[in-house]
């Protein structure tokens, strides 16, 4: 019940929609004219309707990047890539701004599968995913009535081959779809949005001060424990700081 | 020895012009003087002269003259001796009448040339009673001093000004501002104290040279005659707009005043002086500073009148070798202000900082001179590459518009040099800077934008969902509405009947292999075999059981054309004629392959 009631609100957003699209092409015109402080106030006003685009998060991002708050600029085009992560505007546009960022954090060396997996995972949105899923499951199901009614052998062992991998494609997809998602929902990756942030070993102001940090710089959040939160760098390193001094993405 | 001559001759003549282009011959007189008043005109000539020519005199009065007086000095140096000498005519004249007047030249014969002064333009004013007896005649004027009174020093008689050629302005032009002391001529100034001069907020100055030692010149203003004496001069150039108010200059001077006493007896004698501190201040001046029209984008702040060249000092260099770019701005204007202009280099150009260097000078027609930039870059590869023209904007004030100057574009000719390979990790890595530099983000996306609520997503909501279970249930019903055929489709013979296939066609490419061997007794066994095993399968009929006669019947009963199973049988009857008794057979191993192959594909057919 409380599901279909969500269905319902979503499409009456949909329905407003229009509204945020004057408002992106307003901005977008603002911001071609050079009016780029201007625009980022309207892009922001987009965003406030707690409506979202991976257009607008890039958008943005280029605005304060030509306002050189590269920060920021970096918390939106990472917003822009968890919307639309195959978008290689964003990943240019993310990578020229990470220029920015003080610290050069050397990425642990994973196993080639492992990064080619989550490269393939990342590689389409949850919604591209969920939507593969379906199809899958469609044409897997054609398959199976093909089967029935194959009147030949060659038939059924083309039917029946092709089904079983539609199947494993099916729920494939549905786990990519399912893991995207936790990505969108939970926020686990966040910058670093305080100039400078020295990393505690424990959560707490006494704890042994491990390393500083700087803006700009995207870590995962692992833990959790009242203001503090255990961030994990690329490089393995973890530690502890004040929730405040980072924005989830 | 003519010709000797003539050179000797030649020589001497020119040494002889030589000479005479030193002669000078000077008019020297004050520029200011009252009508009434005495004033010496003199003329200075250095080698002895004769026959003086005086210019016309008629508005004044020759009072005395011409008294001549000659000088001279040797000096030694380095035991080099020179020998200079002048001689003067001094004339004392009075003007007789008010108005600006010109003394032409006056001439004068030197051997057998005749020279020519210059010219004198003096101003006469009204005569001031006082005053009448001039400068010289001031000690014996002692009376007329009394009436002054004592212990001030009356505005008119003391006061400065700073004086500007211009009020109106633009931002960054230059404006010369004058400090002067008027003294009227029967103050008598002593010294200076306390001086405090202009801070000039608001603007850049550049001050100009005057000597330490102020000296005095004539001056009239508001109609009366002042010594004026030049305390300072400073260019300025305004980097404010709007209205700047210069503060005022203060500077106290010490007069000498006669102390009025009562005349006693052996007072008489000596006059009693004392010095009188006196206090003075400018008005303040105000200048009005507009902002520059429109000003181009390229344009970095020159103001005033410039020429702009461009050298470069080689044109075919080996690479890694350094080639120096001078930009030379000469004219007047803010020339200390003006920033490098900017040059674009080809990237694989490693630049350096521009050296800049600066010869102006500050005089009455403001800063002038030339500013230089140097800028020293390395070209690290190979190559032809061209430096666009550099372009320099200045704002010319008397035009009131922008200009532009450019270089032409330098072409540079880099040949590989001996150290390539050596500053190829150099390179590369400041290859990679510039490339840095040069890197921007990509434009914002113009793009329709479909939206979605915040952290919504396809996956997990209800639809998704309903897609999977309404495709299920439709899949079921579909399912259960066909199931009959489906069921027929699914029947155990048709199992049977693939494999029967398979086996047979197994067992026959058994016999293939026979066949390629050519191993008859061998290939017949097999065909046999096949067959038999194909129809058990078949027929669903033990091999040991069957017979000719329970298998035509049983594949009669499956509705198999009669000369399909007549085939079979003749194949048959082949195989054994040409196991057991070879001679009495006519066909050959393939032909019995083709026809085994093709009764089989019949059946396979033929029964369900």
């Amino acid at each position: 019940m409380k599901q279909l009631f969500n269905t319902i609100l979503a499409i009456l957003l949909t329905a407003t929609a229009f509204a945020q699209t004057d408002l992106l092409q307003k901005a977008n015109e603002l911001y071609t004219k050079d009016q780029i402080k201007q625009s980022i106030d309207v892009y922001n006003q987009i965003l406030m309707t707690n409506m979202e685009s991976p257009e607008v998060y890039y958008n943005l991002g280029n605005a304060y990047y030509k306002t050189k708050q590269y920060t920021l600029s970096i918390l939106n085009y990472e917003r822009a890539k968890l919307l639309s992560p195959d978008d290689e505007d964003i990943t240019f546009n993310l990578q020229v701004a990470n220029q920015h960022v003080v610290d050069s954090i050397q990425d642990l060396p994973g196993i080639f599968i492992v990064r080619w997996w989550n490269s393939l995972v990342n590689s389409q949105t949850t919604d591209t995913w969920a939507f593969m899923s379906i199809v899958g499951f469609i044409i897997f199901l054609v398959m199976l009535g093909f089967y029935f009614f194959a009147k030949t052998s060659d038939v059924k062992r083309i039917t029946f081959w092709s089904g079983c991998f539609l199947v494993l494609f099916t729920i494939s997809s549905w786990s990519f779809a399912a893991k995207q998602k936790s990505r969108l929902v939970n926020h686990d990756y966040a910058i670093v949005m305080e100039p400078s942030v020295t990393i505690k070993s424990s959560p707490s102001e006494k704890g042994t001060s491990l390393f500083v940090i700087h803006e700009g710089l995207k870590v995962r959040i692992t833990d959790k424990l009242g203001d503090w939160l255990e961030i994990r760098l690329a490089d393995g390193n973890k530690g502890w700081l004040l929730a405040e001094s980072i924005e989830r993405i | 020895m003519i010709k000797k001559f003539n050179t000797l001759i030649i020589l001497m003549f020119v040494g002889f012009l030589a000479m005479a282009d030193n002669i000078q011959f000077t008019m020297e007189g004050p520029e200011v003087v009252a009508a009434g008043e005495q004033f010496r005109l003199s003329f200075t000539l250095n080698e002895n002269g004769s026959d003086l020519q005086l210019p016309d005199l008629s508005n004044f009065d020759v009072l005395m003259g011409p008294s001549t007086s000659q000088s001279s000095s040797i000096q030694i140096i380095n035991g080099k001796t020179t020998q200079t000498s002048s001689f003067s005519y001094i004339f004392i004249l009075r003007a007789k009448k008010e108005g600006k007047f010109t003394i032409r030249p006056a001439s004068i014969k030197v051997g057998v040339k005749t020279y020519e002064s210059n010219s004198l333009n003096i101003q006469i004013v009204k005569g001031q009673p006082q005053q009448a007896a001039g400068q010289s005649a001031q000690q014996g004027n002692q009376q007329k001093q009394d009436e002054t009174p004592s212990g001030t020093i009356s505005k008119d008689n003391l006061f400065v000004h700073i004086s500007v050629d211009k009020t109106n302005v633009s931002k960054g032009e230059q404006i010369l501002a004058t400090v002067k002391l008027y003294i009227s001529q029967n103050v008598p100034l002593n010294g200076f104290d306390d001086v405090k001069l202009p801070t000039y907020e608001g603007f850049w100055t550049k001050e100009i040279n005057v000597p330490t030692q102020v000296s005095f010149t004539r001056e009239v203003y508001n109609g009366k005659i002042y010594q004026v004496g030049i305390l300072k001069k400073t260019i300025l150039f305004p980097q404010q707009l709007g209205a700047i108010k210069i503060d005022p200059f203060e500077i106290t001077c010490l007069v000498r005043e006669r102390v009025r006493k009562q005349q006693g007896f052996f007072d008489d004698f000596f006059d009693n002086y004392r010095v009188v501190k006196a206090k003075v201040v400018s008005d303040p001046v105000i200048i009005n500073v507009k902002d520059l029209p429109n000003q181009p984008a390229n344009y970095s702040g020159a103001v005033g009148n410039f020429s702009f060249s461009g050298s470069i000092d080689k044109t075919n260099v080996k690479s890694n070798e350094a080639v120096t770019l001078k930009l030379n701005i000469s004219g007047s204007g803010n020339l200390t202000l003006i920033n490098p202009p900017k040059i674009e280099l080809p990237t694989d150009f490693e630049a350096y900082e521009p050296k800049t260097t600066d010869k102006t000078t500050a005089n009455d027609n403001g800063l002038n001179g030339s500013i230089s930039f140097e800028y020293l870059f390395i070209p690290r590869y190979a190559g032809n590459f061209t430096i666009p023209a550099v372009q320099f904007v200045f704002f010319n004030p008397s035009s009131r518009q922008f200009e532009t100057r450019s270089t032409e574009a330098f072409n540079i000719k880099v040949t590989k040099g001996k150290d390539d390979q050596n500053s190829s990790v150099v390179s590369s890595y400041s290859k990679e800077d510039v490339k840095m530099i040069g890197k921007d983000i990509r434009f914002i996306k113009q793009n329709k934008a479909i939206f979605k609520p915040k952290g919504s997503s396809f996956y997990g909501t209800l639809e998704f969902y309903l897609i999977y279970i309404l495709s299920i249930i439709g899949f079921a019903v579909f399912y259960i509405l066909n199931r009959k055929k489906i069921k027929e489709s699914a029947n155990i013979t048709l199992v049977r009947n693939k494999r029967a296939n398979k086996v047979a066609l197994k067992r026959l490419k058994e016999a293939a292999v026979f066949l390629k061997n050519n191993q008859a007794e061998q290939f017949y066994e097999a065909v046999i075999k096949a067959l038999w095993g194909y129809l058990s399968d078949k027929l669903s009929i033990p091999v040991a059981d069957l017979s000719r006669q329970n298998t035509s019947s049983s594949l009669l009963e499956k509705e198999v054309e009669p000369e399909a199973v007549s085939e079979l049988m003749k194949i048959i009857d082949d195989c054994e004629f040409a196991r057991y008794a070879p001679a009495a057979f006519t066909g050959t191993m393939k032909e019995v392959y083709d026809g085994a192959a093709k009764v089989m594909g019949i059946f396979e057919k033929q029964i369900k």
